[in-house]
């Protein structure tokens, strides 16, 4: 047992100067903070995360191209997440998403030290920060997503809704077919169809979510199962419970 | 107070109108073989003092208004109103016949007169019942007055609170967000820190102060508008640029107040703050043929998803202009793939 505060690695992601350097000068003070990155909108925290590994991230809610949220969506599994942002109204969200803390701008160094001390009581149980089951509660509160985030490792793919053909069930993942590529994902099929209108996707097979607009017939084989001919000629499997899903919608 | 007693110069002509009355029901009885003078001496001093009675029909309108009695009712009220005003025309009758016959001179004439009551006394009916659907009229139309009195009052008062609320808006996230910006500074720069409270108070000061005005001149508008900017480019640094093109002669025009400084609020908001790299807002503000036209345009990011609170700004100045100049001002927001436009054209007023 030592008394020396668990070291914490932070990345800070706000898109305006000065917001990121009151936060950096209040860290500064902080015994065992070491700021390893500053990133200026979400591409470069979720490529700060691949490559730095921080313990912590203080992220902005709106910045340009990835908001705060879809940046936590992409990387909350391995880092702690706590939001700045001057509105209050992502707070329940936030709680949502399983965020450690919420900080409201103009940022006190009181808050940030509270905030702080809650990361480093979970990184000393050496708790994992958002569990996968929660994800789903990561989209916009304002409706469906139209478009989908996939990490690559330090990249990201955005991925618009009207070009995903289909999405298939792949043990822990789902893999994204959109313009003849496939984009893998840790999240289950069922989390998938909450994102995506359901005027649009329909789920034809326990491991297959069909955009409609991509169907071109639906066949017999031989053995007299039904499969999903799509406007590319693929071929997907059709389940009873599907077949009634899809005939309902036609 | 009855309208008619509360004013002499009404009760007098009321008292002549009956007056009038009179002479017609005289002649009404000269055909039943009196003489004029005796037909007058019979009928007007009862009949003046009738009038006062058939004053009552005004409680009567007012016990059983129109709109919430209902037919039956009414007719009952007026019925039973009828005949104790003819009962007491009656003892008016009775006294006076009596009066008159008391006199020695007039005593033999008295039994002519007598023949008349029941004549007499249909007509007296008849009066009180002309008499209470005049003020049932009258009442009716003075409630439609208020009714539109009322209702223009309204207007008034709406349009005012309207205008009020409309104009009384500042982004209360611009000023944590300044706020915010202003803390970062004092640890790191704090002459940029008092230069940025310097701005933040000055905007408030000015946005509060003209808020109440009706009309600011552009100029007023323009400076405000560069406040605002200022304060912003602390915030976004390089990423926010501006450039003005602005005619000679457009400064004297007046506006209402915070028209412009709203179009670059959102301007910045939603295109600026969602551009990695920034961009340039163009200001062009044009006077020709009496009328200016006022233009802001910024770049976006086109997969941007559209943010909470896109809009709102601009329909704020669009119905503001709407009720100040109705269809002689107008607001258009033209999207383009790369970037966001948006036009007012409005008439140039100037004090001179």
């Amino acid at each position: 047992m030592t008394d020396s505060p668990v070291p914490v690695r932070v990345a800070i992601v706000d898109d305006e100067p000065l917001a990121r350097a009151v936060l950096r000068e209040f860290l500064s003070s902080e015994p065992g903070v070491e700021v390893v990155a500053e990133c200026a909108n979400g591409f470069e925290a979720v490529k700060a995360v691949s490559e730095l590994a921080p313990d912590l991230l203080l992220l902005d809610v709106q910045m340009p191209k990835l908001d705060g949220f879809e940046v936590l969506d992409l990387v909350g599994r391995e880092v702690a997440v706590v939001f700045t942002t001057a509105y209050d109204q992502y707070a329940l969200r936030a709680f949502d998403v399983h965020a450690v803390d919420y900080l409201l701008k103009p940022v006190s160094a009181e808050r940030l030290s509270a905030a702080l001390a809650r990361v480093r009581e979970r990184l000393g149980r050496g708790e994992r920060f958002t569990p996968p089951a929660t994800m789903a509660a990561a989209r916009p509160a304002e409706g469906r997503a139209n478009r989908v985030l996939v990490r690559d490792g330090a990249r990201v793919h955005v991925i618009p809704v009207d070009k995903i053909d289909y999405v298939q069930a792949q043990d822990d993942y789902v893999c994204f077919r959109s313009e003849g590529k496939d984009y893998l994902k840790e999240q289950t099929l069922a989390e998938t169809e909450e994102q995506l209108d359901p005027a649009a996707f329909v789920r034809i097979h326990r491991s297959y979510l069909l955009n409609l607009s991509r169907l071109a017939r639906v066949d017999q084989d031989e053995r007299e199962n039904r499969v999903a001919v799509l406007t590319d000629g693929r071929r997907l499997p059709v389940s009873r419970a599907g077949y009634a899903r899809l005939s309902e919608r036609l | 107070m009855h309208p008619i007693l509360a004013r002499l110069e009404r009760l007098a002509a009321y008292l002549g109108l009956w007056c009038v009355i009179g002479v017609l029901v005289g002649a009404v009885l000269t055909r039943q073989g009196l003489t004029w003078p005796e037909a007058l001496v019979q009928v007007l001093p009862p009949l003046l003092l009738y009038s006062f009675i058939c004053l009552s029909a005004w409680y009567v309108c007012r016990a059983m208004p129109l709109a919430t009695s209902g037919l039956p009712g009414v007719l009952t009220a007026s019925v039973v109103a009828a005949s104790v005003a003819g009962g007491l025309w009656l003892l008016l009758n009775e006294s006076w016949l009596a009066t008159l016959e008391s006199m020695e001179a007039l005593g033999p004439v008295t039994a002519r007169f007598r023949a008349q009551t029941p004549l007499l006394l249909a007509i007296s009916v008849i009066l009180f019942l002309l008499v209470l659907s005049v003020h049932y009229v009258a009442l009716a139309v003075e409630a439609f007055r208020d009714a539109e009195r009322q209702q223009l009052e309204l207007k008034v008062l709406t349009r005012d609170a309207e205008l009020r609320a409309l104009r009384a808006q500042i982004d209360p996230h611009f000023l944590y967000n300044s706020l915010n910006s202003i803390s970062a500074l004092t640890g790191t720069d704090p002459p940029a820190a008092r230069q940025m409270c310097l701005l933040l108070a000055e905007f408030l000061r000015t946005t509060l102060r003209v808020s109440t005005q009706e009309s600011i001149t552009l100029a007023d508008e323009l400076t405000l508008a560069d406040r605002f900017l200022s304060i912003e480019q602390v915030r976004f640094g390089q990423r926010l640029q501006v450039e003005r093109r602005i005619d000679d002669g457009v400064a004297e025009c007046r506006v209402p107040p915070l028209v412009l400084q709203p179009l670059l609020e959102n301007a910045v908001a939603h295109g600026i703050a969602g551009l990695i790299d920034g961009g340039t807002i163009r200001l062009d503000i044009t006077r020709r043929d009496g009328r200016v036209s006022i233009s802001v345009e910024n770049p976006r990011d086109p997969d941007a998803l559209p943010r909470r609170g896109a809009g709102v700004g601009l329909d704020n100045v669009r119905r503001r202009l709407a009720i100040v100049f109705g269809g002689a001002a107008r607001l258009d927001a033209i999207p383009g793939p790369e970037g966001f436009r948006v036009a007012i054209d409005l008439p140039c007023a100037s004090d001179d």
